[in-house]
């Protein structure tokens, strides 16, 4: 794999609870606002329908008797003029009387052709009218009572569409309603997960750093977190315990044969000098080593990061036979026991294979570049070395040195990368940003 | 510098002796609160103290040091290097602190520095009149001319001047640079005053009669 085929391999982020449940429950509001508004809008159409039928029908009775009783006192073309004028015409009605199927009275807004043929009573339409026809006590004649399809319409549109906006309304109101309630009801796990992340695993606040369960059904999730952390308290106080004592165990002999050495030193005799001084850099190296993965295992504490002078630290660090090159100002942010391993494994990657100058260069963002004018490596092997690095398979892989370099750089939130290069050897080891490990 | 060094592991303890009385420093080395409680109240121009000792606490001995008034300069050695316990060891009153594994070399020059500070100096060299000395080469200088000094001489020498311009009592001295031999050779103190005398000039040392010896601070 190439280095940058590692951004592919990160997990996509996982779907959003509160995103889901929010789009399903605006594809529900929209699906029952139209159901119910389709619903609304069948019904009320039946129901205003039914009404104005039964209005043509008793208006229909009404001028029956008007017209049976006055029949001359009724306005209308075939009415008497002079004679006192009823004019029970309003807009959305028109009337006829027809006799062999000649209309022989009429309201003014009614056509001069029958509305309907036949003397049947009953609800009947054509194409501008709904009439219903009432025959006439006398025989022989029918009266019509028509009402414009168009009112009606207009009359069933408006009602229907506003019951159906009104239950539109509501639903989207439902909707905006229930996602609030929703990210209200999500919030203690927000809150669970904040309180997650600002565990400080120490024994002491194990069992009451999460507090009290907000809802219900998070205390299954709060006790089982609350046994994790009793026994990763327990856990890491026993590896606190076992790195103190491992760390006095350790550190200790080490300083004391560092000390045997330098005294032996001061007066051995000349053939020995070389021989005891190169005893003593392998024991400074070493003893930066033990630092390091003291430091590095040193699980449930904070690193100890501060500005590190790179010319200072390399000067400490022991490496015969290795000229390095770094600029006296050069700083980076880092812990500097940490780094110090880091740069002494690379340092003696270096000089194993054949190195005998190394620069250190610093790069944006607080990366630090090591390269060296040994005789580099393959580009088959560099990528599969990548590959083992991105992975952190390094059993088998890599080498200590890279391994611990690894390990330095991702506990600084960066990671290690080898650049291509024309020659020589190259690490990019990535420090990531310095308020992360602060 | 006589120094008392508390450590009780036998491979450090003895290479940090050996290596340090290799620089001319009177060193006296136990392994244990019990070793110091035989070894009395002795004057120390600093401490070098491990935290940890097989019956008890370098730094509760050190906290209760300073409880009493003794400002002698103090340097905890230790293998616990977490800033918290950094914090804790300079709290307790050490001067410095140094996490093991270290070089007996930066030892040697942090004892120069807290002694340089607690003389109130800022380099590691000192004139006094016609007189310079150089604390981290350990070696004296007369008018520009290099004189040849004793290891003894030297502590003689330092030992007056990280204390001039006070008076330094004659069995202070003697505890000082002789360290536990003082009682067996009463006469060596006057022996190496004389010497320094005949080298560095006779108003270097002065001899308060019945008190003891100063130099003057220029």
């Amino acid at each position: 794999m190439k280095p940058e085929a590692g951004a592919a391999t990160r997990a996509a982020s996982p779907p959003s609870i509160r995103r889901r449940i929010s789009v399903a429950m605006a594809a529900w509001s929209a699906a029952c606002g139209m159901a119910v508004g389709g619903a609304v809008w069948l019904a009320a159409s039946y129901t205003v329908d039914a009404l104005l039928d039964d209005v043509l029908r008793a208006s229909a009775g009404l001028m029956a008797e008007l017209v049976a009783v006055r029949p001359r006192s009724i306005q209308g073309q075939a009415s008497t003029v002079g004679e006192p004028v009823l004019n029970p015409d309003i807009d959305r009605f028109a009337w006829q009387v027809v006799a062999n199927e000649q209309v022989v009275q009429r309201s003014d807004n009614a056509p001069k052709e029958a509305l309907r043929m036949g003397l049947d009573a009953g609800f009947s339409n054509s194409a501008q009218w709904r009439v219903y026809s009432l025959p006439m006590p006398d025989g022989g004649k029918v009266l019509h009572v028509g009402q414009y399809r168009a009112d009606r319409d207009k009359a069933r549109g408006e009602v229907t569409l506003s019951a159906a906006v009104s239950a539109l309304v509501v639903a989207l109101l439902g909707y905006f309603w229930l996602t609030r309630r929703l990210r209200q009801e999500l919030q203690p796990l927000q809150t669970l997960s904040d309180r997650v992340a600002a565990w400080s695993l120490r024994t002491d606040q194990a069992g009451q750093a999460l507090g009290e369960p907000e809802r219900e059904e998070l205390r299954s999730v709060h006790t089982a977190l609350a046994t994790l952390a009793e026994r990763l308290a327990q856990r890491i106080a026993a590896e606190q315990a076992f790195n103190a004592h491992a760390a006095h165990a350790l550190r200790t002999p080490l300083a004391g044969i560092d000390a045997q050495l330098a005294v032996a030193l001061l007066d051995c005799p000349p053939q020995l000098a070389e021989r005891l001084q190169r005893l003593r850099g392998a024991t400074a190296r070493l003893q930066a080593v033990v630092a390091a993965l003291l430091a590095m295992f040193r699980s449930g504490t904070e690193m100890q990061c501060g500005r590190v002078n790179l010319c200072e630290l390399v000067q400490r660090l022991p490496m015969p036979g290795l000229q390095v090159h770094v600029s006296p100002e050069l700083e980076v942010w880092a812990d500097a026991d940490l780094l110090a391993a880091a740069l002494l494994n690379l340092l003696d990657n270096s000089q194993r294979h054949g190195a005998k100058q190394v620069w250190l260069h610093a790069k944006p963002e607080g990366h630090l570049l090591v390269s060296d004018d040994g005789p580099g490596i393959a580009q088959t092997q560099r990528l599969r070395l990548q590959q083992a690095l991105d992975e952190q398979a390094y059993e088998g892989s890599t080498g200590l040195g890279l391994m611990l370099a690894d390990r330095v750089a991702r506990m600084h939130n960066g990671r290690l990368r080898l650049l291509a290069q024309p020659a020589g050897f190259a690490v990019l080891i990535e420090l990531g940003p310095a308020q992360l490990h602060q | 510098m006589r120094l008392l060094l508390l450590e009780d592991d036998a491979l450090l303890g003895e290479g940090l002796r050996d290596y340090l009385r290799s620089h001319s420093h009177v060193v006296d080395w136990c392994r244990s609160l019990l070793d110091l409680q035989r070894l009395g109240d002795e004057p120390f121009d600093a401490w070098i103290v491990d935290w940890q000792l097989p019956d008890g606490s370098g730094l509760q001995w050190l906290k209760g040091r300073r409880a009493s008034g003794d400002p002698t300069p103090a340097v905890m050695l230790t293998a616990r290097d977490r800033l918290a316990e950094r914090l804790e060891g300079l709290d307790a009153g050490a001067d410095d602190y140094l996490v093991k594994p270290f070089a007996p070399e930066e030892l040697a020059a942090r004892l120069r520095a807290i002694s340089r500070r607690s003389a109130g100096q800022a380099q590691d060299r000192l004139r006094l009149g016609d007189v310079e000395l150089d604390f981290r080469g350990h070696s004296a200088w007369r008018a520009g001319v290099r004189c040849e000094l004793t290891g003894r001489e030297w502590a003689v020498l330092e030992a007056l001047a990280l204390r001039a311009g006070r008076i330094v009592p004659k069995n202070e001295l003697e505890r000082l640079v002789l360290g536990s031999q003082s009682e067996l050779a009463s006469n060596a103190l006057e022996v190496h005053v004389a010497a320094l005398r005949r080298k560095l000039g006779r108003e270097l040392v002065t001899t308060v009669r019945g008190m003891g010896y100063s130099v003057a601070r220029t």
